[in-house]
C-alpha cells in the first residue's frame, strides 16, 4: 500500500509542475517501476520459469482427506537428477519456532512422490518443502510452503446414477434428479470435511461442458434435458470456501427415447366420455322436456292402424268382437263424430278415412242418402250406381280405403241391398217383385238389367215393411230363429257372421253397412272366395263336387252357378252371387214368425242352413222355398209369401 | 332464533380467541425450558448446533473472498507463506491440528478452544475493518465484507455460548462456569501482539482460524447430536 501512495504522490506532483518531456518520462519511469514492483515478483518468477532452464521443483502437493499429503517433484531439466535418490525433500513443520527441516518420511522414488501419513500431517501449520541435492544444495530460490487445508482436492463422488423425474407436457424434454454418494475417503460423518459439489453435463461427443450451481448435497436435479439425446454427466467436489477442486468422477450417460405417450390416448378418451355425456344428457333434455314438436321429429310416430273414435286398445289382435260391435254402431254411438277422441295426444295422427264417415260431409250425405235411395228409392240412382259399376268406385271418396281394384265392395252394398229388397217381406206385389227376382236370379246373375228392372218395385214396397228381423231364438245345433218384422231392434246373430264378413276383407270403410246388412242377412252364406256371398248351396257344392242346384235339399237358396265354375273372375264382374236368406222361405211358410234356422257353420265359415223338413221345390222354381214345415220348428214363412209359394 | 344464534357465534368466537391467545401468550411468557420438556417450544440442541456451524461457514467463507482479493492486490505469489513475517497471535493458544486429535479432545476443551479462537478475534477484526474501510485504495464491497466478518465473530461468538449453556444444561459438559463467564480471561496478557500485524497477515491468520472454528463445530455436533447432516 505505500507503494501505491508513493506512486499517487508522485503522479500528483508531476502534474502540478508543468509539462515536460522530461518529467512524462520521469512519470512513465516510476509508475512503470511501481507497477513491477507489486508485480515483479510474479514476472520474475514467470519469466523464470519460461526462460531459464527448469531446475528440480515440486510440481505439487495435494491432501485428499485432510488427514495425509502427498508431494510430487520432478528434476526438470536436470536429468542427472533424475535417479531415485539424487533429489532428497525436506520439510520444515513451523509448528514450534525452533522447527527444524527433516526428511520426508515416506518415499516413492517410482513415482517421486513424498507421502506425508497422518502422524506427519498436521492441519492449520504451514508446511515448506525443500528440494535438496546429495551434498544438501538447495535446488530452489524459494520453499514452497502451503497449510494442509489448503491443498486439499477431495476423491470424486462414487456411485453416480440418475432416475427420470418427468417428461414435459409437449413430450420433447424432461428432467432428472442425480444422486451420488460423498467420496468414501473424505470423512463428511465425522463432520472434519464439508464438501460441496459440482455437476457437469454436455450431449455425447461433444465438449461445452455445462457446469451447475455448486452445493452441498449429494443430489440435484438437471432440467430441460431433451428427449432422444444421449447426456454425459460426471461430478467433483471441493472443501466448502476453498478454490481447489478434485478430480471429476467416472462419467454417467443419460438417455431417454421417445414414450409412446398416452397422450395421443388422453384426448380419445376424454372426447368418447364427453360424447357419451353429452348425448345421455340430450336424451334426458328431451324425454323431459317432452315437446311434442321435438318428439315428433326425433321419435315419429308408428304407423299403427288408428281408427278415429275407436280405441286403439281394440285394434289390437283378438279383440274383434270388441271392434264389431263398435263398428256396428253400437256402444257409445260407433265412428260417429260423437265418439270419444281417443288420440288426443297425437294431433298428428291422420285417420284413416272410412266411407261411412267420410269428411265431405256433403258426400256423406249423399252417400247415405244414396244408401237409403238404393234401399228405399225408385231405382234410378241405383242403376245409376249400378250402371257406373266401377266408376262409381272412383266417385267415391277416393283415399286410401283398402279398394285394391274395381271391384268394389260397395257394389256388394248394392247386391246386398237388391238382396234385401228382394228378400224382405213386403207387399204382395212385393212378394211378386221378389218371385220376380226370386224367379230371375240367374238371369240377374248374367245380366245387371233384369235385376235393375226387376228390383224397381222392390224397394218400394217395402217401405212400409221392417228392415230388421229378431232372433227369436238359438236352436242348440246352432240354427237361430228369425222372427221378422216384430222389433226395429237387432240382435247380432252368429258371430259366424260377422267373423266372415270381416274375413272377406270388405274393409273397415263399409264395415258398418256390411256389419248392417249381415245382421240382416244372418243367414247369408258368404262366399269363401271372398267374392261376395254366396249361397249355401254354393258352399256346399264349393266343398262338395258341383251338381244341380238342389232342389231336394230344401234349401232356399240360389244357386250361384257362374260363381262356381268360375268364382273368381265372374265374381267380379256379375252380381256377386247373392243369397236368399232362408227368411223367403220362411215367409212362404210360416204363419208366425219368419225365421230359418241355421244349421251349422261350414269349415269354410260359410253358413248351412236346415232345410225344411219336407220340401220339394218346384222344378221350375228351384229356388223357390220348399213347403213350410208346419210340424217343425224351424222353416217359417209369413203370411205375404206364403201366398207366393207354389206348393 | 336469529338473535340467539347471533348470540352463540360470538360466544363461541370469543371462546376460540381466548384458547388460541392464551396459547400464544403462554408460549411468549414461558420460561427457559428445562431437559426438553414436552410442550416446551425452545430450540434443541442440534438447531442451535445447526445454526452455528452455519454461521461459522459464512464466517469461513467471507474470510476466505478477502483474502483471495488481497492475494490479487499483493503478494500473489504462490509461497505467500513465507512472507508471513509474525506468526499469528492466536498461536499460543492451543488447538488440535488433525482430525483424530479433535476427536479425542474433550467436549468441554473443544468449546474453550472455540470460544478463546473466538474472543481473541474481536478486537484484531474490528481494527482490520477501520484500516480497511479508511484506505482509498480498496472499495466498499471490501470494506462492508471487512465490517460483515467481524460482527460475526461477535455473534458467532455468543452463539457458541448459547450451545455451551444448553450443553451445561443437558449435562454433556460439566459446568466449569469461569472460563465461559470471562473468555477475556482466556487470552495471553501480549494481547496487543496483533497491532503489529500487517492487515493482510491478519487476515490471512484470520483465515485460518476461521476454518478451525468450523471444523471443530463440526466435529462437537456430530459427536453429541450426530443425527441430521453429518
Amino acid at each position: 500500500m505505500a507503494v501505491f501512495s508513493s506512486s499517487s504522490s508522485s503522479s500528483s506532483s508531476s502534474s502540478s509542475s508543468s509539462s515536460s518531456t522530461s518529467n512524462l518520462l520521469l512519470l512513465l519511469l516510476v509508475s512503470s517501476l511501481d507497477w513491477l514492483s507489486t508485480r515483479g515478483s510474479v514476472f520474475v518468477m514467470d519469466h523464470m520459469t519460461s526462460s531459464a532452464p527448469v531446475g528440480p521443483h515440486f510440481t505439487e502437493c495435494i491432501s485428499r482427506e485432510q488427514e495425509t499429503f502427498r508431494c510430487w517433484w520432478s528434476p526438470g531439466g536436470f536429468h542427472n537428477l533424475s535417479s531415485p535418490g539424487a533429489l532428497r525433500v525436506f520439510y520444515l513443520k513451523k509448528d514450534s519456532p525452533n522447527s527444524e527441516w527433516k526428511e520426508c518420511p515416506e518415499y516413492s522414488h517410482l513415482k517421486r512422490e513424498c507421502f506425508f501419513d497422518v502422524n506427519h500431517t498436521s492441519v492449520w501449520i504451514p508446511y515448506c518443502m525443500q528440494l535438496r541435492g546429495q551434498n544438501n544444495v538447495t535446488y530452489l530460490d524459494e520453499d514452497y510452503c502451503f497449510t494442509v487445508e489448503n491443498i486439499v482436492r477431495p476423491d470424486p463422488p462414487v456411485s453416480l446414477n440418475w432416475t427420470l423425474l418427468n417428461i414435459s407436457p409437449s413430450g420433447l424434454s424432461y428432467d432428472v434428479m442425480v444422486n451420488w454418494e460423498p467420496p468414501p475417503s473424505a470423512d463428511v460423518g465425522a463432520g472434519w470435511m464439508r464438501i460441496e459439489y459440482e455437476i457437469q453435463y454436455t450431449e455425447r461427443n461433444t465438449t461445452n461442458w455445462e457446469a451447475l450451481e455448486m452445493q452441498p448435497h449429494t443430489q440435484q436435479t438437471i432440467y430441460g434435458l431433451q428427449i432422444g439425446k444421449e447426456y454425459e454427466v460426471h461430478i467433483r467436489c471441493r472443501m466448502q470456501a476453498f478454490v481447489k477442486f478434485g478430480e471429476f468422477s467416472d462419467s454417467v450417460f443419460i438417455q431417454v427415447t421417445e414414450i409412446p405417450s398416452q397422450d395421443s390416448n388422453f384426448p380419445f378418451k376424454l372426447a368418447l366420455i364427453f360424447g357419451v355425456l353429452g348425448i345421455l344428457i340430450l336424451i334426458l333434455l328431451i324425454g323431459i322436456s317432452q315437446q311434442p314438436r321435438l318428439m315428433m321429429i326425433l321419435l315419429p310416430p308408428v304407423p299403427a292402424p288408428k281408427i278415429k273414435g275407436i280405441d286403439p286398445e281394440l285394434l289390437k289382435k283378438g279383440k274383434l268382437d270388441e271392434l264389431n260391435f263398435i263398428l256396428s254402431g253400437g256402444g257409445m254411438g260407433g265412428l260417429s263424430t260423437y265418439a270419444p277422441d281417443f288420440y288426443q295426444d297425437e294431433p298428428w295422427v291422420e285417420f284413416i278415412e272410412v266411407d261411412a264417415e267420410d269428411a265431405d260431409a256433403a258426400e256423406k250425405e249423399e252417400n247415405q242418402g244414396s244408401d237409403t235411395q238404393r234401399l228405399l228409392d225408385p231405382p234410378q240412382p241405383v242403376s245409376h250406381h249400378m250402371n257406373t259399376g266401377c266408376a262409381n268406385a272412383v266417385s267415391f271418396p277416393d283415399d286410401d280405403s283398402g279398394r285394391a281394384s274395381c271391384y268394389d265392395p260397395d257394389l256388394h252394398d248394392q247386391d246386398t241391398l237388391m238382396l234385401m229388397a228382394t228378400l224382405l217381406p213386403g207387399q204382395p206385389e212385393d212378394g211378386e217383385d221378389s218371385f220376380d227376382v226370386v224367379e230371375r236370379a240367374p238371369v240377374i246373375e248374367r245380366s245387371e238389367r233384369p235385376l235393375v228392372q226387376t228390383q224397381t218395385g222392390g224397394p218400394q214396397t217395402w217401405l212400409n215393411t221392417d228392415f230388421y228381423a229378431q232372433v227369436s231364438n238359438v236352436m242348440p245345433s246352432g240354427g237361430v230363429v228369425l222372427s221378422p218384422g216384430q222389433q226395429l231392434r237387432f240382435q247380432e246373430s252368429t258371430s259366424a257372421a260377422e267373423d266372415e264378413a270381416q274375413k272377406k276383407g270388405k274393409g273397415s270403410e263399409d264395415s258398418e253397412e256390411k256389419t248392417q246388412k249381415e245382421l240382416q242377412f244372418q243367414l247369408l252364406v258368404v262366399d269363401p272366395e271372398g267374392s261376395g256371398y254366396t249361397t249355401e248351396s254354393n258352399a256346399r257344392q264349393i266343398s262338395t263336387p258341383p251338381s244341380t242346384p238342389m232342389p231336394g235339399s230344401g234349401y232356399q237358396t240360389i244357386h250361384p252357378q257362374p260363381v262356381e265354375t268360375k268364382p273368381a273372375a265372374t265374381a267380379e264382374n256379375n252380381q256377386s252371387p247373392y243369397i236368399l236368406p232362408d227368411s223367403p222361405q220362411s215367409q212362404f211358410f210360416a204363419p208366425v214368425a219368419d225365421y230359418t234356422v241355421v244349421q251349422e257353420v261350414d269349415s269354410q265359415h260359410s253358413l248351412l242352413l236346415n232345410p225344411p223338413p219336407r220340401q220339394s221345390p218346384p222344378p221350375c222354381l228351384p229356388h223357390h222355398p220348399t213347403k213350410a214345415l208346419a210340424a217343425m220348428p224351424v222353416g217359417y214363412v209369413t203370411p205375404d209369401l206364403l201366398g207366393n209359394l207354389s206348393p | 332464533s336469529w338473535s340467539l344464534f347471533f348470540l352463540v357465534s360470538v360466544v363461541w368466537v370469543v371462546l376460540v380467541c381466548l384458547l388460541f391467545c392464551s396459547r400464544l401468550l403462554s408460549v411468549g411468557a414461558a420460561p427457559i425450558c428445562t431437559n426438553a420438556q414436552a410442550g416446551c417450544h425452545a430450540l434443541s440442541l442440534a438447531n442451535l448446533f445447526d445454526r452455528v456451524i452455519q454461521h461459522s461457514a459464512r464466517m469461513h467463507g467471507i474470510s476466505n473472498d478477502l483474502h483471495s482479493e488481497f492475494e490479487q492486490y499483493f503478494l500473489p505469489s504462490k509461497n505467500q507463506i513465507g512472507r508471513v513475517s509474525r506468526n499469528c497471535h492466536t498461536s499460543t493458544i492451543f488447538t488440535p491440528n488433525g482430525k483424530e486429535n479433535a476427536q479425542r479432545m474433550a467436549r468441554q476443551e473443544l468449546t474453550e478452544v472455540i470460544l478463546k479462537l473466538l474472543v481473541a478475534w474481536r478486537d484484531p477484526l474490528w481494527h482490520f475493518h477501520q484500516s480497511i474501510a479508511h484506505h482509498h485504495d480498496f472499495n466498499n464491497f471490501s470494506a462492508n465484507k471487512a465490517l460483515e466478518m467481524s460482527d460475526m465473530v461477535h455473534e458467532l461468538r455468543k452463539g457458541v455460548e448459547k450451545v455451551a449453556e444448553k450443553m451445561q444444561m443437558m449435562g454433556i459438559i460439566s459446568n466449569s462456569v469461569s472460563s465461559l463467564a470471562s473468555p477475556e480471561a482466556l487470552l495471553p496478557s501480549d494481547s496487543a501482539e496483533w497491532r503489529l500485524m500487517k492487515d493482510y497477515d491478519l487476515l490471512y491468520c484470520f483465515r485460518r482460524d476461521s476454518n478451525k472454528v468450523q471444523n471443530y463445530l463440526k466435529i462437537l455436533k456430530c459427536r453429541i447430536v450426530p443425527e441430521h447432516g453429518c
